[in-house]
């Protein structure tokens, strides 16, 4: 009886639209989700437009371009050295994840799963440090990359400083105190028997890391990777100072520096732009469940 | 001895110097575990602070220069006694407030005397920060102090608008029957992922001065316009409404304004995503006992879900608040120079010193400054709203 009045008034309230059956409610609801979708795409359209325009359509402004001149992307790839900005930013993604990989999942492991003295200390300094502002660190970081603080390790042909050199590009990123603390809250899960039976059969720390941690933290791996590939890949306060030549200058600094010098040359710009954002929307759409939902526990957690 | 340790019979075989020897070898393991990472981050995190306090000690240009004290930091705020009174006032403000909280929950009668009395509080708070802040104006630094209140309305100008959309977004795609789920929140949590360059460069030609632009053919629209945004070194209030306010009231630029309306858009999808995983975890039981005790939805939103939210909205908050202290690559894009330095927030305005200027050890004076900020209102922000956080 009960249910039936209740389906009556939800019929009642539910007034349906005859076509898309959509109750009105949820009619104004997708109303306003799709405008949001539209602002968060706009600029997106609007860049991929630009850079398909004429030099002259790009300074009258149309909406879009009478014929897509896709030559901007051959001219931005290679007369404005793009491709060169692409593979250095792909080789320093690629060098600051091989590292960041090897010291957060080690010092994950450790934080998560061996007593040692300290440790509940040593990590909560270590959380600190994600306070920090780059503001601080940028200037006493500059001095030591050029090698005015302590000694850098590198070649002869470098002079002691590594200005406009890799390390100082990938080095300082290769460990960082989200990255460590992801790992450990996963490897904290991993049930105790998994330890006892791996110490029973005469495994150190080591080798259960590797053996068997590893091949089941494939989650909270792939979630440290995507953001540290993102985090590389748009980089740009820190690659600005330490690039003063086009030998590692990423692609964000070229970007700025084709602003800066060529100038007014928009159509370039956005198709730079674009060159720019592919990787990330490929890793994106890969990746994007995982993504998201990485995001918004490690969020939740923090 | 009569019990034995029933988990671990067999070690009590082992002498105890090899029981001693596994322990230190399990310490030593940890710590070689950690040593990688903890290098890295000592040598590039830790270290700098110690080294840029240091640095802004000395009449460091390029090279290091005469050790001169406090000179940096005096050169900057001005006088110590003025930045003293300066935060004073903002000390009387936080009394005012924590006064009005204490009596919030009592009579009627005493309700209104706590609230006349912290507003005078605060109102005597106001004027001395202004004391304080003229003083400071005297002899300090213009380019520094200024960028205090441009990243103060950089940060309240964007971080409640958009926690605000956000949660409204979420609440809406959190709905039961809404289809496409998945595509609206892939959708929204694109200009999040997108390199801020990247689409910081795109802004500053939507942002443009010419009557062609996107920005202003959507004000165009409306019958607006057109507008100079990034160009515009103009208060917001006073292009849009013609006031003119005095000093810190005016409000930010308009140029100012379109590089918040930038932030609000990269960080919507972040906070939506968030939210949604928050609205997730509230347990559907309560919903459905509000609704039998007939309560309707908005009840339910204004009773259930913004409490059991309230940890998700302090962390985001204080997450954005931080974050936009620290920001620095977007509004360094999206700088240009008509807008006359309106936009120097605190970190960019360092950055000028540092780069442009040449001057280490003062650049690393004022970044010490800003530490000290950032921390302090973190600080404040964790002991007044952390508390009011209802952890289910």
């Amino acid at each position: 009886m009960d249910n039936v009045t209740n389906e009556k008034t939800r019929i009642r309230r539910e007034f349906r639209l005859p076509l898309l059956r959509i109750p009105w409610g949820q009619a104004v609801i997708y109303l306003i989700l799709t405008g949001g979708a539209i602002v968060a795409m706009l600029p997106f359209l609007w860049m991929l437009s630009t850079s398909l325009m004429t030099l002259g359509e790009t300074i009258l402004r149309q909406t879009l371009p009478k014929t897509p001149q896709f030559i901007n992307y051959v001219e931005a790839w290679n007369e404005a050295k793009f491709y060169k900005y692409f593979v250095n930013s792909v080789i320093i993604a690629a060098v600051t994840l091989a590292g960041l990989l090897t010291t957060s999942i080690l010092a994950g492991y450790a934080f998560a799963r061996i007593h040692f003295f300290g440790r509940d200390v040593l990590f909560a300094l270590l959380l600190s440090t994600m306070m920090i502002p780059e503001s601080v660190t940028m200037i006493p970081n500059f001095l030591m990359v050029r090698g005015a603080v302590v000694p850098l390790p590198g070649l002869v042909e470098w002079k002691g400083s590594w200005l406009n050199q890799l390390p100082a590009l990938t080095v300082p990123f290769m460990a960082n105190a989200f990255s460590i603390f992801l790992l450990r809250q996963f490897f904290v899960t991993i049930p105790d028997e998994l330890w006892d039976a791996a110490r029973i059969d005469g495994a150190g720390h080591l080798r259960f890391l590797l053996q068997i941690v590893l091949p089941i933290s494939k989650a909270p791996v792939m979630t440290v990777t995507i953001f540290s590939f993102i985090g590389s890949w748009n980089a740009f306060l820190w690659p600005l100072l330490v690039t003063t030549n086009d030998r590692w200058r990423p692609l964000m600094v070229g970007l700025w520096t084709f602003v800066s010098e060529a100038g007014a040359e928009t159509q370039l710009l956005m198709a730079g732009a674009v060159i720019a954002l592919v990787p990330v929307l490929i890793l994106y759409f890969l990746t994007q469940k995982h993504f998201t939902e990485g995001i918004a526990t490690t969020g939740l957690k923090g | 001895m009569s019990t034995i340790n029933p988990v671990h019979p067999p070690l009590r075989k082992f002498p105890r110097k090899f029981i001693r020897w596994i322990t230190i070898r399990e310490h030593l393991t940890g710590y070689l575990f950690i040593l990688p990472a903890v290098v890295i981050i000592s040598l590039f995190g830790f270290f700098p602070i110690g080294y840029a306090f240091y640095m802004s000690l000395y009449n460091w240009r390029v090279k290091q220069g005469p050790f001169i004290g406090d000179d940096n930091y005096v050169k900057a705020i001005g006088s110590w006694q003025g930045a003293a009174i300066f935060t004073g006032g903002f000390m009387l403000f936080l009394l005012a407030y924590l006064l009005w909280q204490k009596f919030s929950a009592e009579s009627q009668v005493k309700r209104i005397i706590a609230g006349v009395v912290s507003l005078a509080i605060a109102g005597g708070g106001l004027w001395v920060v202004e004391q304080g802040w003229e003083q400071m104006a005297v002899k300090g630094d213009k380019a520094f102090l200024n960028s205090l209140p441009i990243t103060l309305y950089y940060s309240l100008g964007s971080v409640p608008i958009e926690l605000a959309i956000a949660l409204g977004l979420a609440f809406l795609l959190f709905q039961k029957n809404i289809r496409a789920k998945e595509l609206f929140r892939m959708i929204y949590f694109l200009p999040y992922i997108t390199p801020v360059v990247a689409t910081a460069l795109v802004f500053r030609t939507i942002f443009n001065q010419r009557n062609t632009s996107l920005a202003n053919q959507v004000m165009g629209l409306f019958n607006m316009g057109p507008f100079k945004w990034l160009f515009e070194p103009k208060a917001f209030n006073q292009v849009f409404l013609g006031l003119q306010l005095p000093g810190f009231w005016n409000g930010p630029s308009m140029a100012l304004t379109s590089i918040m309306i930038f932030g609000v858009w990269t960080f919507v999808g972040y906070n939506t995503v968030i939210f949604l995983a928050g609205l997730g975890s509230i347990s559907r039981e309560y919903y459905e006992a509000a609704e039998i005790d007939g309560a309707n939805k908005w009840q339910s939103f204004r009773h259930i879900t913004l409490p059991l939210l309230s940890p998700v909205t302090f962390y985001l908050a204080l997450v954005a608040f931080i974050g936009t202290f620290k920001a620095f690559n977007h509004i360094y894009v999206m700088r240009v120079p008509s807008a006359q330095g309106t936009v120097n927030v605190a970190s960019v305005s360092i950055f000028d010193t540092f780069y442009k200027a040449n001057q280490y050890g003062y650049a690393a004076a004022q970044a010490i400054l800003l530490f000290a900020i950032i921390m302090g209102l973190t600080l404040v922000q964790n002991k007044v709203f952390g508390k009011k956080v209802f952890y289910g």
